[in-house]
């Protein structure tokens, strides 16, 4: 056990919680409900902002303009929700959120494949066969996963235009890819290489191919990590702007920069509910996920970092 | 051989996405080159995009922003820690809270940015419901003074980052011996003692990753940056992966944009390096303590 005393590690990170925690040795009751009401303030900032948007989104604007953020609506409309979805302007046309939707749907579907396709495979090669520069490969891969877009983007761009797929939800989706294989591949590898390499090698002498393993006994196992890379991957994808703007062109812009050209760039008339009710519209997918199984999503987002 | 084969495309996607890639940045930061890229580099004159780049306005308040935005949003670590012992503590609620903290985490950073913009905005926001409690004087109008605009990015930075460094706190707290809290409140030691002497010490590789991520974070803050103030007031708001971008794009000037990019990798790289170092350590340290 270590009882170095903190010296540069942080000593300010308790000051606001000190007099909270140092009280509870007395009066346990009182400090407790200090600890609770600290907690509801926080969550209050966390959850405010989402709700303001939720209650003005089903204002008409008559009532957003009031200026009450926090009352319900008087008169409840799904009008701003419908505007957003159908007609909604980006400066060049008014066709509605729903087109970077499909858009962002397109994108989502074979960015998934290719980056987990790729990076399971990866994974599995670098952790459970002998190759001989595979440290190397995944020291390499560590500096690959934090490198800024910006110093590879431009090359991208001439290399996707050479493909033909510049402007194009594929070209979009193979930058996604990209992008994603050096994170996604520790991540598979540092799962794969707990599989005891007894069950692998009594594999080889069973005379399975690295394929025929890779099929009938890693990938049924992997169940877990692939849900948690598949909801890594759709909340970083769905939720990416500057990928989507630099590859997306005019025609496979995604949900993400439609809607903030629709709300940043564009010079027409401000329509607050609308574009609130764009960006829940656009918000949607990925909480439904988190709601729907935050366990995993909590390992998603954090798996790369701790275990990078 | 099918191992090797396997790995041919991602040995592909290294060498062409990333190693050539980088190097053709590096390469073009040195030439002249405008809207299409140019390969002769003067030998006199190699370095004019750095110069150029150095002596722009935007950009050194691009790199001071950078330092403010680092600084400000390391709150969201703070702020985590202190969530993630308080929920790790009460068990009262500890799911409700966990929900509610680690959802911005599931909205983009545009959604975000778009967010605290409404909530900034004076006919629409804070500053509204402020002056309509009778708060006449309220000033939340952050975004439109070039002084204050960061502040506004900052915290909306922390709303969305805090539940991340919280889950990461949390992750870091329950991997500490459950004996030391036992043996902790035998020995009388008190709750502030408990945290800064013995947990803080203890949890050091986490604080020290989350301020690593969060650093490389800041690097890349661009998309919170066009929804919240798209640059402005003027150039107030700007950030090396703004300035980057917004010279590729609005400029449309690749040597200019690279000289930006290759600044941008050597500050993940002076950050990224002491990451690798610890890594490295955490490592040997714990298969010491598993022998």
């Amino acid at each position: 056990m270590s009882t170095e005393p903190a010296t540069a590690t942080m000593p300010v990170g308790l000051s606001g919680a000190g007099p909270v925690l140092r009280r509870r040795r007395g009066r346990i009751k009182g400090s407790s409900i200090a600890v609770f009401v600290f907690l509801c303030m926080c969550a209050a900032f966390v959850a405010i902002p989402l709700y303001v948007v939720i209650v003005t989104s089903f204002k008409p604007i008559e009532e957003v303009t009031l200026g009450r953020i926090f009352a319900l609506p008087v008169h409840w409309t799904l009008t701003p929700w419908y505007k957003a979805w159908n007609t909604l302007c980006t400066g060049l046309s008014c066709d509605g959120i729903k087109v970077g939707f499909f858009n962002s749907l397109a994108i989502l579907f074979p960015s998934l494949v290719l980056s987990i396709a790729l990076a399971s495979v990866t994974g599995y090669a670098l952790a459970l066969w002998n190759v001989r520069w595979a440290g190397t490969f995944l020291f390499v891969l560590f500096i690959c996963a934090f490198v800024p877009f910006q110093i590879i983007m431009i090359p991208l761009i001439v290399l996707v235009a050479n493909l033909g797929i510049y402007g194009t939800v594929w070209g979009i989706a193979l930058v996604h890819a990209i992008l994603a294989m050096p994170l996604l591949t520790l991540i598979f590898r540092n799962f794969y290489k707990d599989i005891p390499q007894e069950l692998i090698n009594a594999a080889i002498m069973d005379s399975g191919s690295f394929w025929q393993i890779f099929r009938e006994i890693v990938l049924p196992m992997s169940a877990n990590i692939m849900i948690v890379v598949l909801i890594l991957m759709i909340t970083t994808v769905w939720n990416d702007y500057l990928v989507g703007l630099t590859f997306g062109g005019i025609s496979a812009a995604p949900m993400t920069v439609i809607l903030a050209n629709a709300v940043v760039t564009s010079r027409g008339e401000v329509i607050h509910n609308v574009n609130m009710a764009a960006a829940l519209l656009t918000a949607i997918p990925p909480l439904v996920v988190y709601f729907a199984l935050g366990r995993f999503f909590v390992q998603g987002i954090t798996a790369g970092a701790i275990k990078g | 051989m099918a191992p090797q084969i396997a790995l041919t495309p991602a040995l592909v996607v290294t060498l062409v996405g990333f190693a050539w890639a980088i190097g053709w940045t590096i390469y073009m930061s040195f030439t002249r080159s405008r809207r299409f890229p140019d390969y002769t580099i003067d030998p006199a004159d190699w370095y004019s995009q750095y110069e150029r780049l150095f002596g722009n306005d935007a950009w050194t308040t691009s790199l001071r922003n950078l330092i403010v935005l680092a600084l400000g949003s390391a709150l969201a670590i703070v702020f985590g820690f202190i969530l993630a012992a308080m929920v790790e503590r009460e068990k009262f609620g500890e799911g409700v809270f966990r929900t509610i903290f680690l959802y911005p985490l599931a909205v983009s950073l545009i959604v975000t940015g778009l967010v605290w913009r409404w909530m900034f905005n004076p006919s629409l926001g804070i500053e509204a419901f402020l002056r309509g409690l009778g708060w006449t004087s309220a000033q939340f109008n952050w975004l439109a003074a070039p002084d204050t605009a960061m502040y506004g990015i900052i915290i909306a930075s922390i709303w969305h980052g805090m539940g991340f460094y919280m889950a990461l706190m949390l992750a870091g707290l329950k991997s500490i011996n459950t004996e030391i809290w036992s043996a902790a409140r035998l020995d009388g030691v008190s709750l502030w003692k408990l945290y800064t002497e013995i947990i803080i010490p203890m949890m050091k590789f986490t604080f020290l990753t989350c301020a690593i991520l969060l650093s490389l974070g800041v690097v890349k803050a661009y998309d919170i940056v066009v929804a919240m103030t798209n640059g402005g007031p003027g150039t107030s708001t700007w950030t090396p992966a703004y300035f980057a971008i917004n010279a590729y794009s609005t400029r449309s000037n690749i040597g200019f944009a690279s000289a930006a990019a290759v600044i941008m990798l050597l500050i993940t790289l002076a950050i990224f390096l002491p990451l690798a170092l610890v890594t490295a350590w955490h490592h040997r340290q714990r298969e010491a303590a598993g022998r």
